[in-house]
């Protein structure tokens, strides 16, 4: 940019109507597009030079307004200079005079062209968002879909943690409500650790609620519970959670090194 | 064998508690082979009768490669004052080209829809991510091993499609910047084939 910030001069180089359409550049491919129109060129033949130092006007502006010029406006506005320099340079003939080397701009066209369409696209789309937020469906019933999609994966967090171990304890209290006298017995969390890294390190990932729902007794499921939490924490295990809201444990490629022991015992 | 009117009403039952689109192959499988016929007429009528039409709050709309009977968009205000919710948010126009994007170039990386677009994508995919209208389909091998996107089935739900093909091809969008954009046309309003517009503006 070669304009000092505030040049008096930008009122003279910025029509009243730039001003009122600021806020509707999505980005710098919609800037250029609105460039492209207010001078009424094809996108096809765009006069780059001229295009090129609009562009620059509008960051400046940007600037003048203190609104954040992302990156890639500017990343955008490097190119076209690139570009303005490259059709300054006389481009290859062939012996007749015919101009053989490929025109400088076409990647940009293709890129402006590709960008309308995927406008247009995503305009269609919207419109039919705004129609369909007024349809309602019955609420998630879901038959057991046999060709299943692939499980989608999702982000976990604590809390989906804490409430899936929250049900697994409200069934065991509906499934045992009797106040059974249990002997004392102690589910040390490091013996859940061997015991789950076992079973991971024997290959497939598992079904975590259904190994918690199997313990012999909520001290253990608790126990085994805290293990997988050590263990994520110790990253040596992915959890995630699928469509269907299973709950899947994953050995990760780290290896159980001896201070992760240490933080165990701890 | 079952006579029409039966047939008919299991149809609406079995629809009216399914809730997910239910692919019309399996709906024919819950009758005898031998009504196969009767059931496709069953079918065809009970599609006729939850057709958009004055008294009737509810449509059969078929997405996603399936049946499923939704609400006619008039009734939205309603159905949001009774379940005091605000019913689901539109999507930003980042997230629908983003989501353009992905439906029309799928699978698809990130890097690839950021340049595209021309500008960072990271967060919008995340969200639609969430709102499980993109999904996570593999890596490509690249340096990297960047992940694919692609649209899920509630994709298409949200969208009242069919498939895929139903989405207009995107040459068709060339060279209408700034005229008439060739809609997909108003799903739910749809008794069959892509002829009628019927909904609301106010909607």
């Amino acid at each position: 940019m070669t304009a000092p910030a505030s040049t008096p001069a930008l009122p003279r180089l910025l029509p009243e109507s730039w001003r009122v359409n600021l806020p509707a550049f999505e980005g710098p491919l919609d800037l250029l597009l609105h460039l492209a129109k207010i001078n009424e060129v094809e996108i096809t033949d765009i006069p780059v030079a001229k295009i090129c130092d609009q562009f620059h006007e509008y960051l400046i502006l940007m600037e003048e307004l203190d609104l954040d010029v992302a990156g890639e406006y500017i990343y955008e506005a490097a190119l076209l200079i690139q570009l303005k320099s490259k059709m300054l340079l006389p481009r290859q003939r062939d012996a007749a005079g015919v101009v053989i080397e490929e025109d400088p701009r076409a990647e940009l066209v293709l890129r402006l062209l590709e960008y309308r369409r995927i406008k247009e696209a995503a305009q269609s789309l919207a419109e039919v968002d705004r129609l369909r937020v007024g349809v309602w469906s019955r609420g998630k019933g879901r038959w057991d879909d046999s060709e299943q999609e692939e499980r989608e994966l999702e982000e976990l967090s604590l809390f989906d943690l804490l409430s899936a171990m929250r049900g697994v304890l409200d069934r065991y209290d509906r499934e045992h409500p009797d106040p059974l006298l249990l002997p004392a017995e102690s589910f040390p969390v490091r013996g859940q650790v061997d015991r789950l890294l076992q079973v991971l390190d024997a290959g497939s990932p598992f079904d975590l609620l259904e190994d918690l729902r199997s313990r012999s007794c909520r001290a253990e499921a608790i126990s085994a519970f805290l293990a997988v939490l050590e263990l994520a924490r110790l990253r040596l295990v992915r959890i995630h959670q699928t469509s269907t809201g299973d709950i899947v444990l994953y050995r990760t490629t780290r290896d159980l090194a001896t201070e992760d022991l240490e933080s165990l015992e701890a | 064998m079952s006579t029409t009117e039966d047939i008919e009403a299991a149809l609406e039952a079995v629809l009216f508690v399914a809730g997910e689109p239910a692919p019309q192959e399996r709906l024919l499988s819950l009758f005898e082979p031998d009504d196969r016929e009767t059931a496709l007429l069953a079918l065809a009528r009970l599609r006729e009768r939850y057709s958009p039409s004055p008294g009737g709050g509810l449509v059969i709309e078929e997405v996603a490669g399936g049946l499923r009977i939704v609400t006619v968009p008039e009734y939205h205000p309603y159905l949001k004052k009774y379940f005091e919710s605000a019913g689901g948010n539109k999507l930003s126009m980042a997230a629908i080209e983003t989501l353009a994007i992905v439906a029309y170039r799928q699978p698809v990386t990130a890097p690839e829809i950021s340049e595209l677009r021309a500008k960072q994508s990271q967060a919008v995919l995340k969200n639609l991510l969430e709102r499980r209208l993109l999904r996570i389909s593999g890596r490509r091998e690249v340096v990297g091993r960047p992940f694919l996107y692609s649209t899920t089935r509630d994709f298409l739900m949200h969208f009242g499609l069919r498939d895929l093909a139903d989405l207009p091809p995107l040459e068709e969008f060339e060279e209408t910047f700034g005229g008439e954009a060739p809609g997909i046309v108003a799903p739910a309003a749809r008794p069959g084939e892509h002829e009628s517009q019927l909904m609301p503006e106010s909607a």
